[in-house]
């Protein structure tokens, strides 16, 4: 098989509630999981059954193959770009901002699936946009956002205070 | 979450239970383990993938592992779960691993390799599907493991190659090598091997080669210490005993073959089967005990080669012994002293009369050895520049210090220059244009070795100048084709003088045309003359050592070009050089000659056979005062005319003061053109002595001028510094003796060019 077989090769995946997706080669191979199935268990493997994803249901497995149709062509990050893009900003650019526009809990399922798939890239534009989410709130603004309970006592939290003093904006 | 089991997907285990999981995960790695050739379908790659992740992503294992961390305020951030897994994978693989030496044990020799690469094969493919199959945990419980600096923690591939190395190849990676190097000498036996296996095995042992420092490097220490080692020592012991039983059974030309062979193999074996890393310490070890340690017979046989010429052999022994450090060393002072002795022999052959030793023979003695061994570094010793020059220094000993000149260090140098002369002379052995220019190139070899090359330039300017006044050079431009290879060894002021006279030659030609248009306006009747106007610096040639009244026949026309040349060029001196002046005479006096015979003459043979004109008897006293000779000039000239019997002495008395002189006019001779101007003898003896005796005073000046050169430039030395200083630039001339030196240093001193100051310092005094 020549490489553009390869990439625009069909691949089937099958969410957790049964529903089947084909896409090109190419774009199921953005998860890292996915390319080294293929890689070991071979061309054929995949041909004439479908990928079984145990832990994405079929709206999120949809979301994320839009994802990777859209980033099909990007180039593999090299190991030091990661490391520097990681560090660099929380920018995002403007069609994954778009993307990521969806209510709470589809974020966190695009994440956890992102992380099961294997995608570095979109599990950081997910993790960017929470923490653009958090950025320049107090805690109990936080709270809020997320729905979170205070289980700290009064105690813990002046030494958690105390103990992050040094971040503070002052 | 509960376990999922939906349509067509694997069952998951209790995601926070690991006996559970693991239990779940055991079945899946081993049917990988075992029965990889069986495939693994998408449902168990998957299942096993997905039940790492959820142990890894299990909310509870959080709770209860490390709630500590927040109360030590460590910033290690959230807790990431894995290690049971490791934990478990890690036994899983040493259990494995140690079923696999268990098994190991039933084989030996070639089934143990067999066994070993087998095994090894289907543990690393399993190793790269496990490896994926974990990348869960290499993605966050391994690389925050390894980049908080935990050590003995490596991706899940590397724990598998560690595993093996600490487990399986401990304890049988020695069998294996004893297997393997059990094969290469069944190979080295003549055995046709299955040397795939050893490839293979090599490959294994550089995959364990693992950096501990940063895993994603390698390194060759396990190969090296377990494979390299080993088998370095093998091949030596091996060699040894091949070697040292072979040479006693063999010759030593057999056993360089022999080693050849061999060296040649071994080179061939690192390509084919072994890693490149070995080739160095191999090819070492072997030159080691194949040549090193037999270097004394091998050097003991190269006089018996060289004394039989087997420069194929001695080729072979060339290459042999450089390859080991400073092997060839002995070999260049024997070659060189081989040579040496080879060169006296040769002249010695030839020397039995050095007085009559004809220059060819002498020189072609000398090439010929020359040409030998030149050969012999081109084709046996690679053209190495070493040899090559201890060819030239065997060259210049035997071309220098020999049997001809133990009568003089002159020697080499005058015969040299001498046979230049017989081959640039017109001769009736005419020889090729291109042969005498090979012939030429040839000579500049061995002048190249003389040492004292001013010598040479001595006799060689002489000769030149004779070749030139009597016009029988037998061509100019092998002559212009000398000098300048003289100039290309020696430099411009070596050939300088030379260059002039050949200048002299060419602008007298000029001038002889100039003078016969001259005569020819002014209707004057006149001799057909040609003359040659010589430099005084230039030419080797002095004033005649005798008065001379030229007679009346050719002074006029000297007289006409003495004015004609003075009126040209004001001021110039001419000096008549009559002993080289020659011409022919027309006899009509002899009787019963059909054809009137001419005699080529000197200039002073002719004014004593001229004056037989006026008088058919002329007394020796007569004689000598008509053309006023002296008794040195005119005695020569006169026996040679009774020699050839042109002259009669009257009464049979002896030539010399007191006699009468007659014509003989029964003269008769096959040819009607008779020279007669023929040099005696003692004559060029005589001129040989005299050339000898000026080089010593030549030198003399040339140490002093090139002391008073250095001097110049360097205003102030120490004494020695000064003598070695002059030896340096005197050099390419002769080789000065140092007392010489000091001798004209101090006649310096005396002249007040230089002065001392101190104890050993010499200064100049401009």
């Amino acid at each position: 098989m020549s490489t553009t077989e390869k990439a625009t090769q069909k691949v089937t995946l099958q969410s957790n509630d049964g529903s089947k997706i084909e896409v090109d080669r190419c774009v199921a191979e953005r998860s890292m999981l996915i390319k080294n199935l293929i890689e070991d268990l071979g061309d054929e493997s995949i041909a004439n059954a479908p990928i079984p994803i145990p832990n994405v249901n079929d709206p999120v497995l949809r979301k994320v193959v839009e994802w990777c149709e859209h980033h099909r062509n990007d180039p593999p990050q090299s190991q030091e770009e990661e490391n520097d893009n990681r560090k660099k900003t929380t920018d995002i650019e403007e069609w994954d901002q778009k993307f990521m526009q969806v209510d709470q809990e589809m974020l966190f399922e695009i994440i956890l699936a992102a992380n099961y798939l294997d995608i570095k890239a979109l599990l950081d534009v997910g993790c960017k946009t929470v923490a653009n989410m958090i950025k320049g709130k107090s805690p109990e603004e936080i709270r809020k956002t997320f729905n979170i309970t205070n289980d700290f006592t009064p105690e813990e939290e002046e030494q958690i205070r105390r103990e992050n003093e040094w971040a503070e904006d002052r | 979450m509960p376990p999922v089991a939906t349509l067509g997907m694997p069952s998951q285990p209790v995601r926070d239970d690991i006996d559970n999981t693991w239990e779940y995960l055991q079945r899946g790695i081993t049917k990988i383990m075992l029965n990889l050739q069986e495939g693994v379908d998408l449902n168990t790659y998957m299942g096993i993938y997905t039940a790492v992740h959820n142990f890894c992503t299990s909310q509870k294992a959080v709770g209860f592992s490390h709630v500590a961390n927040i109360n030590t305020g460590s910033h290690r951030g959230a807790h990431l779960l894995g290690e049971d897994l490791y934990k478990k994978l890690t036994e899983y693989l040493t259990e494995h691993l140690k079923r696999l030496v268990e098994q190991s044990k039933a084989h030996t020799d070639e089934a143990l390799l067999a066994f070993y690469i087998r095994e090894w094969h289907r543990y690393t493919v399993s190793a790269k599907y496990i490896h994926h199959l974990f990348r869960y945990l290499n993605r966050h419980w391994v690389k925050r493991e390894m980049d908080e600096g935990k050590k003995n923690i490596y991706d899940v591939y590397t724990l598998h190659l560690v595993r093996w190395r600490d487990v399986l190849f401990a304890q049988v990676s020695e069998k294996v090598m004893h297997a393997v190097l059990k094969l290469v000498e069944k190979q080295r036996n003549g055995e046709t091997i299955e040397y795939n296996q050893i490839k293979q095995v090599v490959e294994s042992f550089v995959s364990l080669g693992l950096d501990e420092g940063d895993s994603s490097k390698t390194t060759l220490d396990v190969y090296r210490y377990h494979f390299e080692r080993p088998f370095l020592e093998a091949t030596k012991l091996f060699y040894q005993n091949e070697s040292k039983q072979f040479v006693a059974e063999n010759s030593v030309v057999e056993y360089m073959k022999k080693a050849e062979a061999r060296l040649d193999e071994e080179e061939e074996r690192v390509k084919v089967y072994l890693h490149p890393d070995i080739a160095i310490p191999l090819k070492k070890a072997c030159n080691q005990v194949l040549i090193a340690e037999h270097q004394t017979i091998l050097r003991d046989e190269f006089q018996v080669l060289l004394d039989n010429d087997r420069e194929e052999d001695m080729a072979r022994m060339y290459n042999l012994l450089s390859r080991i450090a400073d092997g060839l060393d002995p070999l260049r002072s024997r070659f060189e002293a081989h040579v040496r002795k080879a060169g006296l022999a040769a002249v010695a052959k030839v020397a039995t009369d050095a007085d009559k030793l004809e220059p060819k023979v002498y020189v072609d003695a000398l090439l010929e050895i020359h040409t030998h061994y030149q050969g012999l570094v081109k084709r046996a010793f690679n053209d190495e520049p070493e040899f090559t020059r201890s060819l030239d220094n065997a060259c210049r000993e035997f071309v220098n210090r020999n049997e001809v000149c133990k009568s003089g260090s002159n020697k080499s140098p005058e015969l040299l220059a001498k046979y230049t002369d017989v081959l640039l002379r017109k001769s009736s052995t005419g020889v090729e244009e291109a042969e005498l220019e090979n012939t030429l190139a040839q000579l500049m070899t061995v002048f190249k070795y003389i040492e004292d090359k001013d010598v040479f330039q001595k006799f060689y300017s002489r000769m030149l100048a004779r070749r030139l006044v009597h016009s029988n050079s037998s061509s100019d431009d092998a002559e212009t084709s000398m000098i300048s290879k003289l100039k290309e060894a020696c430099g411009f002021e070596y050939t300088n003088k030379l260059q002039r006279m050949f200048q002299d030659m060419q602008i007298s030609k000029d001038l002889n045309t100039g003078f016969r248009e001259h005569i020819n306006t002014v209707g004057t009747k006149s001799l057909d003359s040609s003359y040659s106007v010589l430099g005084t610096g230039f030419w080797p040639l002095t004033a005649p050592g005798t008065t001379f009244n030229p007679p009346e026949e050719i002074s006029s026309d000297c007289e006409r070009f003495s004015l004609y040349y003075k009126a040209k060029h004001e001021g110039r001196k001419l000096t008549w050089l009559w002993q080289l002046c020659k011409g022919e005479i027309k006899t009509n006096y002899i009787k019963n000659a059909k054809m009137p015979y001419i005699f080529q003459v000197s200039a002073y043979q002719m004014a004593i056979l001229l004056l037989f004109n006026d008088k058919g008897k002329n007394t020796y006293e007569e004689i000598a005062s008509a053309t006023q000779l002296n008794t040195e000039s005119l005695d020569p000239s006169l026996s040679i005319l009774l020699k050839a019997k042109v002259l009669n002495v009257e009464g049979g008395e002896k030539n010399g003061p007191g006699a009468t002189y007659s014509l003989n006019h029964d003269f008769k001779n096959k040819k009607f053109r008779v020279n007669l101007n023929v040099g005696m003898k003692s004559e060029t003896k005589q001129e040989e002595v005299e050339t000898n005796k000026t080089i010593e005073e030549d030198r003399k000046l040339l140490l002093q001028s090139a002391i008073v050169r250095i001097m110049k430039a360097r205003k102030r030395m120490k004494h020695q510094q000064l003598v070695s200083e002059t030896i340096n630039q005197i050099r390419t001339r002769f080789v000065p003796k140092v007392s010489d030196i000091k001798k004209c240093i101090e006649i310096l001193l005396d002249k007040e060019y230089l002065e001392r100051i101190d104890e050993d310092d010499i200064g100049y005094l401009a």
